[in-house]
């Protein structure tokens, strides 16, 4: 066991964990930030992504002991207001069904966003095609990022 | 008993388990201090004017949250931004009231029932309000959560007329809306919950806390049916964080818990248990094996149970100008749905509490009670938000399990399945092999059908029952298999049978229930008959739809002139005759195929595909659908559900399929089972085709046709034939 300080949505954490213990589970089990889900643990379903310094990481598969000095961002801290453009856009499009791995997705393509103000179908179709949607959600999903995508060109 | 289809769906019958639980909001808690006008059990209206819908299915992607509740505003007359909503629980109010969410039925089982308690309400609330004033009640209206005096305009609020309205007489017919006057049904709404999930806020079963909950895992017999012999759990409890270690045989797989402050340490934990297993009598089952098992049943004379026959098949096929056959196969498919299975449970001295996402609450809760030997208003169920249930979440396998460690070690506790347990153990969509015959006269006119299904667990319908096991060649009405039984075209000879080929692994409902395999096999030869007859696939079709009459097959009966209308708009809105795009590359193709789910809702899609020429990958650039599902509550997720229904279906058709080897599934997560993904995924259309007849549900309708439509299409692009899913690169080098 170690002491972290781990840094979310702008506030500090202290925690005594094991160093071994995936981000996922500190944000989930630790800090009640459930809004970060678990897919598969292994990196390739997107539903536990999160934002280290704005870049989209999969945080089943950030080690505690790799977070040293990172800011991360979660899900509930992407706005004050829960009125990121994409948030907006999400609920515009109606994207959700079951929802679930919908914060990966608007996390990732959040990063997608800042990265690339205006994607192409093609830009967002690599870049989301690491996340799983069993609803089936994807054409939405499209639909949503080009909506956020226009908010964020007029501001 | 039998479980007929339309048990199954009207109703919810079944014979396995499953359970619904309940987010308990704060506002219900602080009501509950306050007398309220509860006419029926899905509603609540307070004296401070808060207006409650309880929520009577489990959310789970369907959209129910936002349906069902604009079925009780539109007779109730308020606007779903006045109202709250909570989660039915099983028991207390809920009892007899039916909470389990299955068959796409959460529509067709709640349209009528719920208006009815709207309209109660409402004519309560005019009789009150007619009473304080002393006018003629016909003389008021009830808007937007008010009362009008139509002739002085005067409003008083339902809130206002809360307590008068309680003292009202029930009334037992009260007048329903006619369609035309809907004002919320049939609006595009959004979902209610969408701020909620998009926020991070909504509460899944895996995000419930309570306080001093600790956390588990379990490793499970590899084999199904296997059983624990040793346990050594020394290393496991020397690991920082675990507190126990609890065998565990209440869940579908005899098993160890681990249980520690956080999931990281349970599953730490598990990595060390050392544990000896007894594999049992199904080490060498093999799902390869257990196909060609099913291949051997297809000569079998007389074959199995007799589901339906019109004219004589047998003959009509002797005598037949034509004759062809072809068998198709369905590979066993896991649900995965993106949250894994889960169970808060939290068992006291003579009470449990749980907090599950399930489809089936009221079985969950006989199901624990029983298990502790409680009441079962002892047991509290509180269904959350369900990360996809598909059918999964009908049996309440993992209820028990954390039932079991919560009562073993005295606190409550988290039981979670990893993504691998998920996808190994659970209630697999049973692997299916489907033959069959048809017959065309010296004309070209198709006059014998013959479709024979084996291998489909029907065991959860009851199905054979005693009496058919003693007489199986005797003719059935039990509806089975869904899509052969209720084949809605008109053969002037045509015969259904079933071969039940059961084999160990644990099966049960998957999205579309039994119809993927059927449907495939079924529109797919009928492609096969279209270019054996050298007619147009869609005119193929509305030939044997003609005269778009009522077939009445069991208890069933379908509207053929619906199907014809789907599949005229399907075609019309697709280009069916049009040309489609052709490149150096890739040969293009469109294909065709439709269905009618539980005789209320009529589908048709037409799929453009390519395939590479060199590469022989296969991509779906275009799906349009046409729906016919009566009244359309919600058009706008109605779409949604057309859009996950057809994406369901071609994970299936390009990716699924588990296999299993040595008594145990394959695959174990997202890189070996496959699903679609954003960049795979093709422009879906979906066009409503105007209806007036009663609702039919849509959570599955779109699934069945899409394997069929692609694989037709792939079939006018290249001329080669794919019956057995999924579709890859590989089965199509190898097919002719």
């Amino acid at each position: 066991m170690s002491v972290f300080t781990l840094i979310v949505n702008g506030k500090q954490h202290l925690l005594d964990a094991d160093s071994e213990m995936p981000l996922l589970w500190a944000l989930r089990d630790l800090l009640s930030l459930t809004g970060t889900k678990y897919g598969c643990g292994m990196g390739i379903c997107g539903a536990c992504t999160v934002h280290d310094d704005g870049e989209p990481v999969r945080s089943c598969q950030v080690p505690l002991s790799a977070t040293k000095g990172k800011h991360y961002v979660t899900i509930e801290g992407l706005s004050a207001s829960g009125e990121h453009p994409c948030q907006k856009a999400w609920i515009a499009e109606d994207v959700s069904q079951c929802g679930y791995c919908q914060a990966g997705m608007i996390m990732q393509a959040a990063a997608l966003l800042r990265r690339k103000p205006k994607p192409s179908d093609e830009d967002i179709d690599a870049d989301l095609a690491d996340h799983v949607c069993r609803c089936g959600t994807y054409q939405r999903l499209r639909r949503a990022v080009h909506r956020a995508s226009a908010e964020v060109l007029k501001t | 008993m039998t479980y007929t289809r339309r048990t199954f769906i009207k109703t919810g019958v079944l014979a396995a388990g499953g359970m619904f639980i309940v987010v308990e909001l704060p506002a219900a808690l602080s009501s509950k201090t306050a007398v309220a006008f509860e006419p029926n059990a899905y509603i609540s209206i307070t004296p401070d004017n808060v207006i409650r819908l309880w929520l009577t299915r489990s959310e789970m992607g369907q959209g129910v949250r936002t349906a069902l509740p604009m079925m009780l505003a539109e007779e109730l007359e308020v606007d779903l931004s006045q109202v709250r909503f909570e989660q039915a629980t099983p028991g207390g109010r809920f009892k007899g009231i039916r909470l389990r969410t299955s068959g796409s039925g959460s529509t067709v089982g709640t349209y009528e029932r719920l208006r009815k308690a709207g309209a109660t309400a409402r004519e309560m609330l005019i009789a009150a309000a007619a009473e304080q004033w002393d006018v003629l009640p016909s003389d008021c209206r009830a808007e937007k959560g008010s009362v009008l005096h139509v002739p002085t305009n005067r409003h008083i609020t339902y809130g206002e007329l809360a307590m008068a309205a309680s003292k009202q007489k029930v009334p037992e017919n009260p007048p329903l809306k006619e369609a035309k006057h809907f004002r919320i049904i049939g609006t595009p709404t959004r979902r209610t919950d969408g701020p909620s999930i998009v926020n991070g806020q909504a509460i899944y079963g895996i995000d419930v806390k309570v306080p001093g909950m600790l956390y588990a895992v379990m490793e499970r017999c590899p084999c199904i049916g296997g059983k624990l012999v040793k346990i050594d759990a020394t290393e496991a409890l020397s690991m920082p964080g675990v507190r126990h270690v609890v065998p565990v045989k209440s869940g579908i797989a005899t098993g160890v818990a681990v249980v520690g402050d956080h999931t990281w340490a349970a599953m730490k934990g598990r990595e060390r248990l050392r544990i000896e297993w007894d594999p049992g009598a199904n080490q060498n089952f093999d799902s390869g094996h257990f196909l060609k098992q099913m291949h051997d049943q297809l000569a079998k004379e007389p074959g199995g149970y007799f589901v339906r026959e019109d004219g004589d098949a047998k003959k009509a096929l002797a005598g037949a100008t034509k004759k062809i056959e072809a068998t198709y196969e369905f590979p066993f498919q896991a649900h995965a749905p993106l949250e894994t299975m889960n169970c808060v449970a939290n068992v006291r001295p003579g009470s449990c509490e749980i907090w599950a996402p399930t489809q089936c609450p009221e079985v969950a809760q006989i199901e624990t009670a029983k298990m502790l030997g409680l009441p079962e208003d002892a047991v509290k169920i509180h269904v959350t938000l369900l990360g996809g249930g598909f059918g999964r979440r009908l049996f309440a396998d993992y209820v028990p399990e954390a039932v079991e460690v919560s009562r073993a070690i005295g606190k409550p506790l988290q039981m979670l399945w990893t993504r691998s347990d998920d996808m190994r153990y659970g209630f697999f969509h049973p692997c299916d092999v489907q033959h069959i015959a048809g017959g065309l006269d010296a004309n070209g006119q198709p006059i014998a059908w013959a479709q024979r299904s084996i291998g489909s667990d029907l065991s959860m319908f009851g199905f054979p029952t005693e009496e058919q096991k003693q007489n199986p060649r005797h003719y059935f009405n039990d509806g089975l298999p869904w899509g052969s039984f209720d084949n809605p075209y008109n053969f002037p000879n045509l015969k259904a049978d079933y071969i039940p080929l059961n084999s160990p692994v644990p099966t049960g409902p998957w999205r579309a229930v039994f119809y993927p395999p059927t449907v495939f096999a079924r529109e797919s030869f009928l492609d096969e008959m279209a270019h054996a007859a050298g007619a147009d696939p869609l005119e193929f079709r509305l030939n044997l739809l003609a005269p778009g009459n009522v077939l009445n097959v069991g208890d069933q009966k379908i509207d053929r002139n619906r199907l014809i209308r789907v599949l005229q708009v399907a075609a019309e809105k697709s280009g069916w005759k049009g040309p489609i795009a052709q490149d150096a590359d890739r040969l293009w193709g469109r294909g065709l195929a439709c269905n009618v789910y539980s005789e209320d809702c009529f589908i048709a899609q037409v799929a453009d595909v390519s395939v590479g020429r060199k590469s022989n990958d296969l991509r779906v650039h275009r799906i349009v659908c046409a729906v016919d599902c009566g009244i359309v509550i919600n058009p706008e997720g109605l779409e949604g559900q057309a859009e996950s229904g057809i994406t369901w279906g071609l994970s299936a058709t390009l990716h699924g399929g588990i296999d299993f080897e040595n008594g145990r599934a394959v695959q174990t997560s997202f890189t070996d089972f496959e699903v679609l993904r954003v960049n795979e995924s093709p422009v879906i259309e979906t066009h409503i085709v105007p209806s007036h007849h009663a609702p039919g549900g849509f959570g599955e309708t779109a699934v069945p046709p899409v394997a069929p439509a692609v694989a037709n299409a792939v079939f006018a692009a290249t001329g080669k034939r794919v019956r057995r899913l999924p579709i890859t690169p590989e089965s199509l080098m190898a097919s002719s």
